[in-house]
């Protein structure tokens, strides 16, 4: 992180590493103590009700956030190329592809790769992807697969969307109940979505903190403080964190000290981050005066739980996480973005791996920009593969975007 | 002592300069093979403008550099070119909406607001379909010069077609297309449509807006000229010289910023 000399690190970082670090200490040594305590390791999706599968204790781990892990540390290369010699298409999702690679070798992969699972989760809420990719655990590591299957959502949220979804939910918990041998109690479900809630009430103060001028938080801020939201939601840890870092936002914008040194042009982000190369590619903005103050990625996690009944409150979360809805929801949802956090412009990064994400951006692109009348770029890259990022032809369009909005 | 201002435009193949005066006519310019050192190149050619023009290095007072080498060049500042590239065609076609620039590796078309400021700007993926790159590898398998092609292409009976869009690829579907016994005007008249077409669906992502400029080293090819009218369904207007515009933009940045 010492890359970006501009980059004003928030002293909750140490916290966050110290979280982090745990998390996956505990998942590394799970063998240790998982079966004594009676408690499975299942590998999810970034989407799946994670409140579920701990109230039967089952601990989670992400090949997802592992693959932006992965990305991070310089490994995703190596690990793809091996999950292509096995026959993988290079057209895959790279974390789909890495996670395979550290499947295969896992002697080259970050922490010797993640412990293996009792069970893989796959709800395809953010993809269809995941559905072949789990297919592939599954198979490989010889344990059940559960697929949730969350309805596209075209318009609103349907009774008959919400009512499939919750059936299975309910086929999960007495699956789950023969797995781990303990009974389904929703008292236990109740609290951890009110752990949920905390958490992702906190998070969505922390990124609303950002509406101020100028913001005390840039791009990779969210995405790099984002990690607990995902892996931990559901917890006393996560929540506490989240109590902590918008404590020190808060001081920064009671402070009125910005994320930049000086924040001149405000851009709000759509994709998932170039983890690959976050510092280098933020840098072209930055170092232009140009803050991403908010995005829609990040922005996934904070979807409260409803109140009432936990079961249906979840299946209705679930189902309409901003992937899993129209081009409409997602333009609206940038418009949005862009007149609350008063934004001068946008930028999508069409990211060659996830495709729902970006097939639908440049129809969205056009109506943004109709409807806000500032100006959106497209950036070509990849999340995590290194390969899928051209540094010159990217600098140059960025270049002459922003000058664009200096004129 | 007289003013002058200088543009580089240090591009994939050409590095292009142009030196214009206080009133934003041009004095001169020069064309140059990238090659490895663009910079260099782009010096050597400074040089010899002043030179040719009997002007001294203390009479040009500002220069910008852009294109893909802009950095390399001791510029006072580096613009991007697609900023130049707009600034360069508002001065020559003040009507123009629409700015099409084929160069060596880049294919981009640039939407303008009246007054020549960027609205939007599209830019072909990390590939060189659709560029003066592709013209020159299918140019190099058909054994014939890049200038001819537009000539070629004149001559043609029926397009042939040229499906991929990847240049290597597409070599190997000219390959076929001789064995075949397909005449080279066909042939070349396909690599025409394919370029066009590709830029096309570019052009539909900023919406068409007319006076339509066609501009770079491929706009002088009249097969792409041509083809290109045909898919957009409407009449391109073509700079004189439509290699140097961008070093124009460059140039005219300088002679702005330095009365400002």
């Amino acid at each position: 992180m010492g890359q970006q000399r501009r980059y004003k690190q928030l002293e909750s970082t140490a916290q966050l590493k110290k979280l982090i670090t745990r998390y996956y200490a505990l998942s590394r040594y799970h063998r240790l103590w998982g079966r004594p305590l009676k408690r499975p390791l299942a590998w999810v999706t970034s989407g799946a009700p994670v409140e579920l599968l701990r109230a039967f204790k089952i601990h989670s781990v992400y090949p997802e956030q592992y693959g932006a892990l992965c990305s991070t540390s310089k490994a995703t290369l190596g690990l793809c190329q091996e999950a292509e010699a096995a026959g993988y298409s290079p057209d895959l999702c790279s974390y789909a592809t890495s996670n395979i690679g550290s499947v295969l070798k896992a002697d080259i992969a970050p922490m010797k790769g993640l412990p293996k699972p009792d069970l893989v989760v796959a709800c395809n809420n953010i993809c269809g992807t995941v559905l072949k990719w789990y297919e592939a655990l599954a198979r490989h590591f010889q344990v059940p697969l559960i697929v949730i299957d969350t309805p596209f959502l075209t318009g609103d949220m349907t009774d008959h969307a919400k009512e499939y979804v919750l059936e299975q939910f309910k086929d999960l918990i007495s699956q789950m109940e023969k797995l781990t041998g303990r009974n389904f109690n929703p008292g236990e479900l109740g609290k951890i979505s009110d752990l949920s809630n905390e958490a992702v009430g906190l998070w969505k103060e922390i990124r609303g903190l950002c509406r101020a001028k100028p913001s005390p938080l840039n791009g990779p801020d969210l995405f790099i403080h984002m990690a607990p939201i995902v892996v931990l939601r559901g917890t006393r840890e996560a929540a506490d964190y989240y109590r902590l870092l918008k404590d020190e936002v808060k001081k920064r914008v009671e402070r009125e000290e910005s994320a930049l040194e000086e924040e001149k042009i405000r851009l709000v982000w759509d994709n998932i981050a170039i983890w690959s190369n976050m510092f280098k590619f933020f840098k072209m903005f930055s170092e232009r005066g140009a803050c991403f103050v908010t995005d829609t990625y990040t922005g996934g996690w904070s979807m409260e739980i409803a109140p009432g009944d936990p079961l249906e409150s979840l299946a209705a979360t679930y189902t309409e996480v901003f992937l899993n809805r129209s081009p409409e929801f997602r333009a609206k949802q940038i418009i949005d973005l862009i007149k609350e956090f008063k934004a001068d412009g946008f930028v999508m990064h069409s990211n060659r791996s996830c495709k729902p994400y970006s097939l639908v951006q440049e129809v969205i692109r056009k109506r943004v920009m109709q409807e806000t009348g500032v100006p959106g770029l497209v950036v070509e890259a990849d999340m995590a593969d290194p390969r899928a990022f051209a540094e010159e032809p990217i600098r140059n369009r960025v270049q002459a975007f922003l000058e664009t909005l200096s004129d | 002592m007289a003013k002058f201002y200088l543009g580089v435009d240090i591009g994939s193949l050409t590095t292009k300069i142009v030196l214009i005066n206080d009133a934003a006519e041009i004095v001169g310019r020069a064309t140059g093979r990238s090659g490895y050192s663009g910079k260099e190149i782009a010096m050597r050619l400074a040089a010899g403008l002043l030179e040719n023009n009997g002007l001294k290095t203390s009479e040009v007072v500002a220069t910008v550099a852009t294109g893909y080498g802009r950095v390399t060049f001791p510029a006072d500042r580096e613009i991007s070119e697609i900023t130049c590239q707009a600034r360069g065609i508002a001065h020559l076609f003040n009507r123009a909406r629409t700015v099409i620039d084929i160069g060596g590796q880049d294919s981009k078309v640039i939407k303008l607001l009246p007054g020549g400021k960027v609205a939007d700007f599209a830019m072909n993926d990390k590939c060189a379909a659709g560029t003066g790159r592709f013209l020159e590898v299918m140019a190099g398998a058909l054994e014939v010069k890049v200038e001819e092609l537009g000539d070629l292409a004149a001559r043609a009976g029926e397009s042939c077609p040229i499906s991929s869009i990847c240049t290597v690829f597409a070599e190997s579907e000219i390959i076929s297309h001789i064995s075949a016994g397909k005449s080279k005007p066909d042939i070349v008249a396909g690599v025409c449509d394919s370029v066009a077409a590709r830029v096309t669906s570019m052009t539909a992502r900023t919406g068409l807006e007319q006076e339509v400029v066609f501009t770079g080293g491929v706009a002088r090819n009249n097969g792409v000229v041509n083809a290109l009218a045909r898919h957009l369904g409407c009449t391109l207007s073509v700079p004189p010289e439509p290699e140097i515009t961008a070093a124009l933009g460059a140039a005219l940045s300088a002679l702005g910023f330095s009365k400002n």
